[in-house]
């Protein structure tokens, strides 16, 4: 059979440039959210011996951050950053580095924002408060990435959050993966199907947060179905095991430490 | 609009989580009288949902993009008490595990972002709904209540930071938290939202809604019987109540409740008055049962609360009482006119 000759000719397709960047964007930031999710799922024991019981890390990293906000010295501020950086170094270095990229970051916006206040003369936030906002993000990070997400949710519980709430919770955070993969899904047809110019890539993007919440129902639905056909009658019992090793104790010990601190410097 | 710690003083955070722990709890027991409590995973999706819908990039003119926030479209696709509690999980989760808004300040994120935002939304919604009974009242209703939800929540954020630095000061005067008056936060934050941003959420809201409604129509919460509740007024005094350490703002006396010691300095064309008035320095004066509204011990700011509680509720029991016993006067009549006319 003889190719045609149409099929022989050279062609020079240049497709017109689009305005496509909130695509790219929305597809990064989905991107970023699975990956943190994945890596936390990896983590497992986490940092192994050094693993803290996600409860004291959840109660100290609170204490910390009321402590840091009530705190008008900024030698307490430096002591808690201190402590830490401490922290951080035992830390597995990609997490180490992606906290410290995090805090930075936000900690150079406050600055910014700052920034006019203090050329009106106001010399005090400039300084404190982006510092404050290190700390604090450092902190929330730090605790984020030392265990598994699924046992901090489950650590609330002995703050007496209601059991229905980390219910709730737990099944955010599941659904965010099987939910986000699916609109990255979506996001990515979009970009790869919209060559040179489509002006219906607006309405395509209404569509796809559509057909979002038409899956979730439908998720919702299968999901409460097969919970129903194995017994479940709207009660959820939570069953951890409360561990107190050595790194709690020193972890503590550390902690009680800024308490002083903050008492001794009040 | 996530408001980061340290943008807030820990006072302030505190009185925000306290006002959202009877709204989660009304909300949690609407919830549960609306679905079976074996329905409950359903809000853990919706919560994922109304998160992923946060971090969707919608295009706006100049080539940029902003988030939106979903808030409103959320309480219209599964009625407003199930949007306070998935918005709540998801801000919840944004602070504690990927570091998105502070963890002190979720009591005043939740406030605005998961309380004003979805409840004035569709509140407006609900009203232009009721009155053009169409398909399209429902559209121009979602559009013009994520609209105005998205910026009154905005406007509640921009007065929680521009009170800080009046409030929470050193001794020097130099603010402690967000170093911003009102007079910055309010236009810096509003003018925005007002423009683009407010514009951009309410026709991602209509369009994501108008394709649900025609490809999957059931899907979309109906709402509750119609019924002239008290629920908005009651809503509407709840903020006031939030609102009033706002009268910390004026200094001074209000123009025309100017006491005996405050008369003399009372200016007219320039000129200070200079003296008290006979009769107000020999009258009679009336020592209030809440001076100034302060109290001893107490920081003003929960001084002024606390007035406004009392008042309001006061005010509240007397409405009652005077309602009920014109309902007992009308009750007393219709049954006379009844007896009359047999």
């Amino acid at each position: 059979m003889a190719v045609p000759e149409w099929l022989l000719e050279s062609q020079d397709f240049a497709p017109p440039v689009d305005k496509d960047g909130f695509i790219n964007r929305s597809i990064l930031s989905f991107m970023r959210l699975l990956s943190l999710v994945r890596a936390q799922e990896r983590r497992g024991g986490g940092l192994g011996r050094l693993a803290v019981n996600p409860f004291f890390g959840v109660l100290c990293t609170l204490v910390l951050i009321v402590l840091v906000s009530l705190s008008t010295q900024l030698t307490f501020v430096y002591v808690v950053l201190a402590y830490l950086l401490v922290l951080l170094c035992v830390m597995p270095v990609r997490d180490l580095i992606a906290t410290l990229r995090i805090s930075l970051a936000v900690a150079l916006i406050t600055a910014l924002i700052m920034l006019p206040s203090f050329l009106l003369g106001n010399h005090y936030s400039i300084i404190v408060v982006p510092l404050k906002v290190l700390v604090t993000v450092m902190a929330v990070n730090i605790l984020a990435r030392s265990a598994e997400w699924g046992r901090i949710i489950t650590a609330l519980r002995r703050f007496h959050v209601p059991h229905l709430f980390i219910f709730i919770l737990d099944i955010t955070l599941k659904y965010l993966v099987m939910l986000g993969e699916f609109t990255l899904t979506m996001l990515t047809a979009l970009k790869l199907r919209s060559v040179g110019k489509n002006r219906s890539k607006q309405t395509a993007l209404a569509g796809i947060a559509g057909t979002l919440f038409i899956t979730s129902r439908e998720m919702a639905e299968e999901q409460y179905q097969a919970m129903e056909c194995r017994g479940f009658d709207g009660e959820y019992k939570l069953y951890d095991k409360f561990r107190f090793g050595l790194a709690d104790a020193v972890y503590l010990l550390l902690n009680v430490g800024i308490v002083a601190a903050f008492v001794y410097l009040y | 609009m996530h408001i980061p710690d340290n943008y807030l003083s820990p006072e302030t955070c505190a009185v925000m989580g306290a006002v959202m722990v009877p709204v989660l709890a009304v909300s949690v027991k609407k919830v549960k009288e609306e679905i079976s409590k074996a329905r409950m995973p359903q809000l853990g999706i919706g919560a994922a949902f109304v998160f992923l819908i946060m971090m969707f990039n919608i295009p706006v003119p100049g080539g940029t993009s902003v988030h939106v926030t979903g808030a409103v479209l959320l309480a219209a696709l599964l009625g407003p008490y199930s949007a306070v509690i998935c918005l709540t999980t998801a801000l919840l989760l944004q602070a504690l595990l990927f570091g998105d808004g502070g963890i002190l300040a979720l009591g005043a994120n939740t406030f605005n972002m998961a309380f004003v935002m979805p409840f004035v939304g569709y509140f407006v919604y609900k009203l232009i709904r009721g009155r053009m009974r169409s398909e399209k009242g429902a559209l121009v209703g979602l559009a013009i209540g994520s609209y105005v939800g998205l910026n009154v929540s905005v406007l509640f954020t921009s007065l929680e930071l521009g009170l800080q630095p009046l409030l929470f000061h050193t001794a020097a005067g130099q603010p402690l938290y967000c170093p911003y008056p009102l007079s910055i936060t309010l236009p810096a934050m509003l003018i925005p939202h007002l423009t683009v941003a407010g514009i951009a959420e309410a026709l991602f809201t209509v369009a994501v809604f108008s394709f649900i409604k025609r490809v999957s129509p059931g899907m979309v919460f109906e709402g509750e019987q119609e019924s002239r509740g008290t629920g908005p007024v009651m809503g509407l005094v709840v903020a006031l109540v939030c609102l009033s350490p706002l009268g910390l703002l004026a200094t001074g006396a209000a123009w025309g409740e100017w006491g005996a010691g405050e008369i003399s300095e009372v200016v007219t064309d320039g000129e200070a008055l200079g003296f008290v008035p006979l009769g107000m320095q020999e009258g009679f004066q009336f020592e209030a049962l809440l001076p100034d509204y302060s109290f001893s011990g107490l920081p003003e700011v929960a001084g002024y609360i606390l007035s406004a509680v009392i008042g309001a509720a006061l005010l509240v029991i007397v409405f009652r009482i005077v309602a009920s016993l014109v309902r007992d006067k009308s009750a007393k009549n219709g049954a006379h006119n009844a007896t009359q006319s047999e």
